[in-house]
């Protein structure tokens, strides 16, 4: 139950960010686990490489990962909008390819274990019975403060509004004078820095690797097609649900069934409710 | 040459003066073309330096392997235009279903890949049945995570992969022969990719290649001229995925041993990668990635360590500069290169009036029994809560014109809508020549003699006004998919009566100069009039334009509908014209029928409506 939870945080946040993106631009962003795990990576070489202490190095890694993606999506994404989205998508595996090979580069292909401050992913706590991870809970902390934050964000602020238009109608937004370019920029910027905290949250619980958030990350997609892809709140009760699923499968069931698992709950999703579980509204297509 | 030969075998059936066809120099598909010479040029070359180069066996082998895969993917995502990551799960089918059945029979090459291409074959319709709930972004998604777990799986999955330990390739055999690898199996790849370019090459030629192609730059277009858009996509998964098996049973060879690690999603990525910094809308565009992705670390051996760098990069860079990749990007300098060397003057191209109509092509459509009466009772389409058509209920004669006129939002084009498919859920019954068309998908209603222009110019991008034409024409090919694939007589003999009508129509509708070009490259008159043509080439009972003149000047916009009322008065179908210039109606349209407010206002000739004054009160306001 709780590991099934901990899991579907890690799936929940990554499905937030990809939801942002699809959400505003229309965009599948490929590169959104090796972003993510280029972040990771970041904060890694920060702390244990250089000795920066912890929380100077996430706040580096995380501003190095802002500013980075303002500058791809600047450079790469921004001259394709025009030309609908299967280029963008196109784009953003070259991007993938690009940033994964340089991770490799940089920080070889060999795994690392990353220590967080005071060993606290070795404490356990104990709460009504229930024994805690601490980093776990930190963990569980963290996402539900990130999701706060965006919600707050995408909900409260004039750019959230700003955001919100261009996901309904991004024509209608262009005329009522909402920029589309600011809009591209902060969307993937936000989703960047979900992604990358991401990146550092699991970087603890699972051995830095080159790819290793892409894994969470395909569970990610999964989440958000389960919550319709164009709910953000969707996306979120679809990776907690999708990280109980698969505890759940994992404890229950065949090896082969518990990996397929997620590939068949996509299938099923896509076949049976294309829009999601939580989603009911149908878009008409104009002629 | 033998090409000469093959064209004698179907002599054309008139004099050359009479078609239009050749008036505009347009080529008749023939059995050989120049890239069938390309080709054996290439394979030749490569089949005597192979044994030259022995060393380099491994990198020309997986230059072939990745260049196969590379046409499966030109089937899938360069026509179809459905963007696919999780392909090498078809590779690695292929590769472990060759291990185990040299395991299980003893048998070689002849009894592998047969049953691989109809095992991956299989898979692959499979796999595409998403794409018809879904969009291409949804797509790559799905298929993204099927790269992902079928890793997992073949892994989980012993008794056919051996899991983590891998399959060994069975002994390289054929019909009992057997061989040594190195060069041969260099050789007997080349024969491989040989076969498979030229089946890949006829499809893309030919019916199935055109409509692929129509399908995804716009599937609704697509729809309302027939083609069965849904099948089409599933297809295009399917022969992508057997043509990839293929490719596995040869992978398995050169890697000897085959493990489940080998297919994950990075050669996913890499082969859809490859195939786009190649050029990912030519058979050609598998080759060059392929050569420029293998033999560059090869050649270089400096950037071996910055491979994947280097790939990223060159796709980033041609996504940005060069959409059509490095094949494209030699097209377009040779294309200006010449423009500048020698530019081609513009074709010039005197329309004769009634030329086009007397043409013994087209003289099976003439003097036909008036068609196209259509009966709508109590049409209905529901947006939330606004009726947008409600309750609308009109027949037409066979082969009247008839205007439907209203101001803007009355219902015209979601009434238009409602009767060819293009809205779902539209309440009411609709028959067309006494058959109910109600409820049937858009192709079919399209094949039961529904035509159809879009307000907003839903037109093929990239495709050229003749393809427009002739995939119009595609219901009267006749010929089968699996024909196509093999180039036979008749495939040929129906693409070149298709070709020789095509020309006709565009010469009718005054497009014949611009044939060649494409349609995103034509000025919004002609653009207007390729619409018309593809609707006109399905030879519809009835043709339904919506607004056929708006945005055009007066004199073009009645010069256009003079020419589509002679060919509907030649073919006999009917016309009904939504249209906003009511000059324009009341000089063609024997009867008006004005909505207003998703109803109907009033219905009579064109003198009658416009002294109606519930009419005038509508458009003037009272």
């Amino acid at each position: 139950m709780w590991s099934g939870l901990i899991q579907g945080f890690a799936y929940s946040l990554v499905a937030l960010g990809l939801v942002l993106v699809f959400k505003t631009a229309r965009i599948l962003n490929f590169a959104a686990g090796t972003m993510a795990g280029f972040g990771g990576f970041l904060a890694y070489w920060f702390a244990v490489e250089k000795g920066v202490p912890w929380g100077v190095a996430v706040f580096l890694s995380l501003f190095l990962s802002g500013v980075g993606t303002a500058l791809i999506e600047r450079l790469t994404i921004r001259p394709l909008i025009p030309k609908g989205f299967l280029p963008i998508v196109v784009m953003t595996l070259g991007v993938e390819v690009v940033l994964a090979n340089w991770s490799i580069e940089w920080w070889g292909g060999t795994a690392k274990s990353f220590p967080v401050p005071g060993n606290i992913d070795r404490t356990n706590w104990e709460l009504g019975g229930v024994r805690f991870n601490a980093w776990h809970l930190v963990i569980a902390v963290t996402t539900f403060a990130t999701l706060a934050i965006v919600g707050y964000i995408v909900n409260r602020t004039e750019l959230g509004l700003a955001m919100r238009a261009f996901a309904e109608d991004q024509e209608a937004a262009k005329l009522m004078g909402i920029k589309e370019s600011t809009v591209s920029q902060v969307t993937w910027v936000l989703s960047a820095l979900v992604g990358s905290l991401t990146g550092i949250l699991y970087a603890p619980v699972i051995f830095l690797q080159p790819d290793y958030m892409n894994i969470i990350f395909i569970k990610g997609f999964v989440a958000a097609i389960l919550g319709g892809f164009t709910s953000l709140s969707g996306g979120v009760f679809g990776g907690l649900l999708l990280g109980e699923l698969e505890a759940f499968a994992i404890k229950y069931s065949p090896r082969e069934f518990a990996a397929a698992l997620p590939v068949v709950i996509v299938f099923i999703i896509l076949l049976v409710r294309p829009l999601g579980l939580f989603t009911r509204t149908k878009s008409h297509e104009r002629v | 040459m033998t090409a000469t030969k093959h064209t004698q075998a179907t002599p054309t059936p008139l004099e050359p003066s009479s078609s239009a066809l050749e008036r505009a120099g347009i080529p008749i598909p023939k059995f050989l073309r120049l890239n069938h010479v390309l080709g054996a040029g290439f394979f030749a070359l490569v089949w005597f330096f192979a044994a030259s180069y022995a060393d380099y066996s491994q990198v020309m082998m997986l230059t072939i392997i990745y260049a196969i895969i590379g046409a499966s993917l030109v089937i899938v995502f360069g026509l179809a235009g459905q963007l696919t990551l999780g392909h090498t799960i078809f590779v690695a089918t292929g590769a472990f279903l060759s291990a185990n059945i040299t395991a299980a029979w003893g048998r070689g090459l002849e009894t592998e890949i047969p049953i691989v291409f109809i095992v991956t074959l299989g898979a692959g319709l499979i796999v595409g049945l998403p794409s018809l709930r879904v969009n291409e972004l949804y797509l790559a998604l799905a298929t993204f995570a099927i790269a992902f777990v079928g890793v997992q799986l073949l892994f989980e999955w012993k008794s056919f992969t051996s899991g983590g330990t891998g399959k060994p390739a069975g002994t390289l055999s054929f019909f009992g022969h057997e061989f040594e690898r190195g060069v041969t199996l260099v050789r007997i790849s080349l024969v491989v990719i040989v076969i498979v370019f030229w089946l890949v090459g006829n499809l893309i030629d030919g019916r199935t290649g055109r409509a692929m192609n129509a399908l995804r730059t716009s599937e609704t277009a697509a729809k309302s001229v027939g083609l069965p858009v849904p099948w089409l996509k599933v297809l295009a998964f399917g022969l992508g995925g057997a043509f990839a098996g293929v490719a596995g049973v040869l992978y398995i060879q050169s890697i000897r041993r085959a493990i489940p690690e080998n297919f994950g999603v990075n050669f996913s990525i890499i082969v859809i990668l490859t195939l786009i910094i190649g050029g990912s809308h030519r058979l050609s565009g598998a080759v060059v990635g392929a050569i420029f992705v293998r033999w560059l670390p090869e050649l270089v051996r400096d950037v071996q360590e910055y491979e994947g760098i280097i790939y990223g990069g060159a796709l980033i860079i041609l996504t940005l500069f060069s959409p059509t990749g490095l094949v494209g990007l030699f097209e377009n300098s040779f294309k200006r290169l010449k423009n500048i060397i020698r530019p081609s003057p513009p074709l010039d191209l005197e329309r004769v009036e009634g030329l086009a109509l007397s043409s013994p092509h087209l003289s099976d459509l003439a003097g036909g029994e008036k068609r196209g009466r259509l009966v709508v009772e109590s049409a209905t389409v529901a947006f939330g809560g606004v009726r947008a058509v409600d309750d609308v209920s009109f027949e037409i004669q066979p082969g009247a014109i008839t205007g439907l006129i209203g101001s803007n939002g009355a219902g015209k084009t979601t009434c238009f809508n409602a009767i060819t498919g293009h809205v779902s859920g539209a309440g009411g019954r609709f028959v067309l020549d006494g058959k109910d068309i109600t409820g049937m998908p858009i192709h079919q209603r399209a094949l039961s003699g529904m035509g159809r222009t879009f307000q907003n110019l839903n037109l093929h991008g990239d495709m050229t006004v003749l393809d427009h034409a002739l995939l119009g024409l595609d219901r009267e090919l006749g010929y089968s998919r699996f024909s196509e694939f093999f180039r036979f007589p008749w495939v040929l003999k129906a693409e070149r009566s298709a070709h020789y009508r095509a020309a006709e129509l565009l010469d009718h509708m005054g497009l014949l100069a611009h044939w060649n070009d494409k349609v995103e490259d034509l000025p919004y008159g002609l653009q207007k009039r390729v619409d018309v043509v593809r609707a006109m080439a399905t030879n519809p009972s009835i043709l339904l334009l919506d607004e056929p003149a708006a945005g055009l000047p007066t004199a073009e916009a009645a010069e256009m509908m003079e020419h589509v009322r002679a060919f509907a008065e030649f073919s006999g179908a009917g016309l009904l014209v939504i249209e906003h210039n009511v000059e324009l109606v009341a000089d063609v349209c024997e009867r008006v029928i004005v909505m207003d407010a998703g109803g109907i206002l009033a219905d009579g000739s064109a003198t009658e409506v416009m002294a109606d004054e519930r009419v005038i009160a509508a458009y003037l306001g009272t």
